[in-house]
């Protein structure tokens, strides 16, 4: 049975157990890096993005009519002879499917495997109502017999050692089973489950497409079960999501074109299989089968009329979201989704299954974009898990604490720069003098000591500014800076170095003062009224003067002052004044040398060799790549590639402190991959990503040592 | 894409999924094709859905020749016996190596998902290049208001679902085999 946690300090320990699974900690690992060095392979023949894109557009044109085309595909549908109901919720639909099968003398019933029947808890249902249900795809029929609910919408078994599915088989088949074969075991479920085919009255199936046009079902698959199950049996019932309603065949050959290549990696699957009306059926009277169509709303169609969250209802379930994801890879599908799992099931989990099984799930996002990458209908999977997150906060009716923590102090500027000086004095006992705080106190010790922390600056970047700033008589260029939190109060060093590089190219650079916190960490934390009060104070600090660019050496704050901002202020009737002038204007510390100051190559060779951590809002939120690996080379040292270099280093902001055991995982494998490239120097353009790297280095006392890309320029000038 | 350029994306293609594929010049090649691999795989029975009563009378001597079973429809009724499905396909997919088959008639059915292995019989002039050019002949059948069964077969029944290791034969057909047949004009 499924047991989502209903609160924090039972998920902690779920996620605790999950992360000590060894089977599963190295069988998702490897998965994730397999599934992501695939993809260029898988998409060499076809343009993702352009697909995408016209995936995403076609939903979006049908999705505000869905009740339309389910009348019209009832309409095609009866015609061929198929019974066509609807269910208002899972109940209903529970109900409609017992009544079909009472009514038509059915005892035994074969599934293939349906998202949808595992949302409404379909089996439970029908076992109780005293009938005999299997199972049939391999994955779903080793889930049933240990009682467990999908770890992956695809591979729903994917958590299981070939040697606990051996177990199970044997329990079953009640005689030895060669669990170290695999194809040995795929041939018991051949044995074993090839008369139940036989035996069954009614197969139920889930759908990929309802083509409205038609009345006609689509239904993509691998094992060949869902065949038999819609040819042996007499009866055949589909239940189906409204969202799965769709014009056309054109419609559904452009997903089938992507579908099966973002969830499996083929071109397409073995069997795609379109069914229409009652078909031949020889074992009957009538000659015919009894043919059903069961369609679900169980909330969907309110979604459909959300303005935020109806872009969920594009999804077609390829299960890419979590094959990507960081955190699925460390703690799989049971700890991170209810039914549905990973980034898509931290939403529709809400509307699905209630606020109770998503208000702890719907915290471990870690905003790492990656699921956003990899969707092929375009949903903006994280910014529409901080919504859903916002959603729990409001029906739970609390704020939470953190919530009001942040929503007191970053709102005041003064007061949060005033909290972040006097940090400096409160860390000075556990620092003893260093710059890495390596030992917390002990309570604090064990769940966040995988890093050694970076210790606040005693003055603040913003306090040392009058002093540096140069002030240029006839400048190139005029830039203003937008420090961000963690180079103001932590770095100040990079803005001097920045200020080193920015003087030879006699570029000014102006420090707003009036600026403050990027409003990220509220966002990640659902603090949505935080957040746009926020936006409006840097708005305002940078309005004014005119600048040529804003440049800003952090990439979280990159990503989230150039799309955020757009989003936050998306619903208003009228735009937030000069925020397009503000956010055209910023760019990101490795675009602005490469394309703008235009670094150049030294002729200087150096031996160090430099590998190169790709921050995920830097080359997922801005999708720039190439130039911090050219500036690397181009300052005269060693390129060495590393493994997984774009995937997340765990830091996340707050997200390492609320799960410091995941982040400290996701940080290890980091490490591990950067120790194996040989690499001298850890280079990386984000300045959170540099306290998370450089603190966990540190702690393994590790002699690579972590640099922001600003400091390895500016050590070159 | 020209007709050899047809042929030979199909044939890597399919090939890359494991479909097993010969370039022959009659149906009754095929037949003895059917025939020959039964006995090399030493299996008994044989059904031929859907052939037309000439070519099942020369399958038939054929089989009674090297002592296999050609089964009689309903095929139901040999539901646990079923080795080798004999059919015609309807259509090629060059891009995916894909074969489409109305599959409306449940003898078809049966005998495409509980034998061991398939052979596929396509007239090579039923290549096409992709989905898109199947679209209006599928749309066809869909938009009849009548029953329709239509399958794409790309390969044999496979799963990955235990530590995603690639198995191939799980419920339906552990072989497909398809041979291109060169004198049939549409």
């Amino acid at each position: 049975m499924i047991k989502t946690a209903q609160d924090m300090k039972s998920y902690k320990k779920q996620l605790h157990q999950a992360l000590n699974d060894s089977f599963l900690r190295s069988a998702l690992d490897e998965f994730n890096t397999a599934y992501r060095e695939n993809r260029p392979n898988v998409y060499k023949d076809i343009d993702f993005n352009s697909i995408r894109d016209s995936l995403a557009e076609n939903k979006d044109r049908l999705i505000p009519f869905l009740e339309v085309l389910y009348e019209e595909f009832k309409r095609n549908a009866e015609k061929a002879g198929t019974f066509v109901h609807r269910a208002k919720d899972a109940r209903e639909a529970n109900e409609i499917i017992a009544r079909i099968a009472r009514e038509n003398q059915v005892k035994k019933i074969i599934k293939s495997k349906t998202m949808t029947a595992e949302e409404t808890f379909l089996n439970d249902y029908l076992e109780e109502q005293g009938f005999m249900v299997t199972e049939t795809d391999l994955g779903e029929w080793i889930i049933q017999l240990k009682h467990e609910g999908p770890s992956h919408m695809v591979m729903p078994a994917i958590h299981l050692s070939r040697y606990q599915v051996g177990d199970l088989f044997e329990e079953q088949t009640q005689s030895k089973v060669e669990a170290e074969n695999i194809d040995k075991l795929v041939k018991v479920a051949r044995h074993v489950l090839r008369p139940r085919f036989l035996d069954a009255e009614m197969g139920v199936t889930g759908a990929n497409f309802a083509l409205a046009d038609s009345g006609t079902l689509g239904l993509v698959t691998n094992e060949g079960n869902m065949r038999l199950c819609t040819t042996l049996p007499r009866v055949h019932v589909a239940l189906v999501g409204f969202d799965k309603l769709l014009a056309d065949l054109g419609s559904a050959l452009e997903i089938l074109k992507i579908l099966p290549r973002n969830a499996t990696g083929q071109a397409i699957t073995s069997y795609v299989t379109w069914i229409k009306g009652a078909n031949q059926c020889l074992n009957t009277s009538s000659q015919k089968k009894q043919m059903h169509v069961v369609f679900l709303d169980n909330g969907r169609l309110s979604i459909s009329r959300d303005p935020v969250f109806r872009t969920a209802l594009r999804c077609i379930r390829c299960g890419a979201c979590a094959n990507v994801c960081p955190i699925y890879s460390k703690v799989g599908g049971h700890k991170y989704g209810h039914v549905y799992i990973g980034a898509i099931g931290l939403i529709l989990t809400l509307f699905y299954h209630g606020k109770e099984n998503d208000r702890a799930i719907v915290k471990n996002c870690i905003n790492c974009q990656a699921c956003k990458e990899v969707c092929p209908v375009g949903i903006d999977l994280p910014h529409l898990i901080k919504k859903t997150y916002a959603r729990v906060i409001k029906e739970e009716g609390k704020t939470p604490v953190k919530n009001f923590i942040l929503s007191k102090v970053m709102k005041n500027r003064k007061l949060f720069h005033f909290i972040l000086r006097k940090a400096y004095l409160a860390q000075q006992p556990l620092a003893k003098g260093k710059p890495m705080i390596r030992h917390l106190p002990s309570f604090l010790e064990k769940n966040h000591g995988f890093r050694s922390l970076p210790v606040i600056a005693k003055t603040p970047l913003r306090d040392q500014w009058e002093t540096l700033s140069p002030k240029l008589e006839n400048p190139s260029l005029t830039i203003a800076l937008f420090a961000g939190c963690a180079m103001d109060f932590i770095y100040p060093k990079h803005g001097k170095d920045l200020l080193t590089l920015l003087k030879k190219a006699n570029i000014q650079v102006d420090f707003p003062m009036d600026q403050t916190c990027c409003g990220l960490p509220a966002m990640m934390a659902a603090e949505e009224k935080t957040a746009r009060a926020l936006a409006l104070q840097n708005i305002k600090a940078f309005t004014g003067k005119k600048y040529d660019y804003i440049l800003t050496l952090c990439a979280s704050c990159a990503s989230h002052l150039t799309h955020n901002y757009g989003k936050i202020f998306k619903e208003d009737k009228e735009p937030a004044k000069n925020l397009e002038l503000f956010t055209n204007k910023i760019i990101d510390f490795s675009s602005f040398m490469d394309k703008v100051y235009k670094f150049s190559q030294t002729s200087q060779s150096l031996t160090k060799k430099v590998a190169y951590h790709s921050p995920c809002h830097l080359c997922r939120g801005l999708h720039v790549t190439k130039e911090p690996r050219a500036l690397i080379k181009k300052a005269g040292y060693t390129y060495v590639p590393s493994k997984d270099e774009d995937v997340c280093c765990g830091f996340g902001g707050s997200y390492s402190v609320d799960f410091p055991e995941i982040s400290s995982e996701i940080l290890k494998k980091k490490l591990d991959n950067v120790e194996a490239s040989g690499a001298d120097i850890l280079v990386t353009d984000c300045p959170g990503c540099v306290m998370q790297l450089s603190g966990g280095m540190d702690k393994r006392q590790s002699p690579v040592k972590v640099l922001h890309l600003v400091e390895l320029l500016a050590e070159k000038e | 894409m020209n007709k050899n350029n047809l042929i030979q994306t199909m044939t890597e293609k399919a090939g890359a999924v494991g479909t097993i594929i010969h370039e022959i010049s009659s149906v009754s090649q095929a037949l003895q094709y059917a025939v020959d691999l039964n006995k090399e795989k030493k299996l008994k029975t044989l059904a031929c859905p859907g052939l037309d009563k000439e070519d099942r009378d020369m399958l038939m001597n054929l089989c009674k020749a090297s002592d296999l079973d050609l089964l009689e429809e309903p095929l139901r009724d040999h539901s646990s016996c079923l080795d080798t499905a004999l059919t015609w396909v309807d259509f090629g997919i060059a891009e995916t190596g894909t074969l489409m088959l109305a599959s409306d008639s449940e003898e078809i059915r049966i005998a495409t998902m509980l034998a061991s292995i398939h052979i596929a019989m396509l007239p090579i002039s039923k290549i096409r290049t992709d989905t898109s050019a199947i679209e209006a002949d599928l749309n066809d059948i869909l938009k009849k208001n009548s029953p329709s069964y239509t399958a794409f077969i790309t390969g044999a029944s496979r799963t990955a679902d235990i530590e995603r290791v690639l198995a191939i034969g799980v419920h339906g057909p552990v072989e497909l085999h398809l041979l291109l047949i060169k004198e049939i004009q549409p």
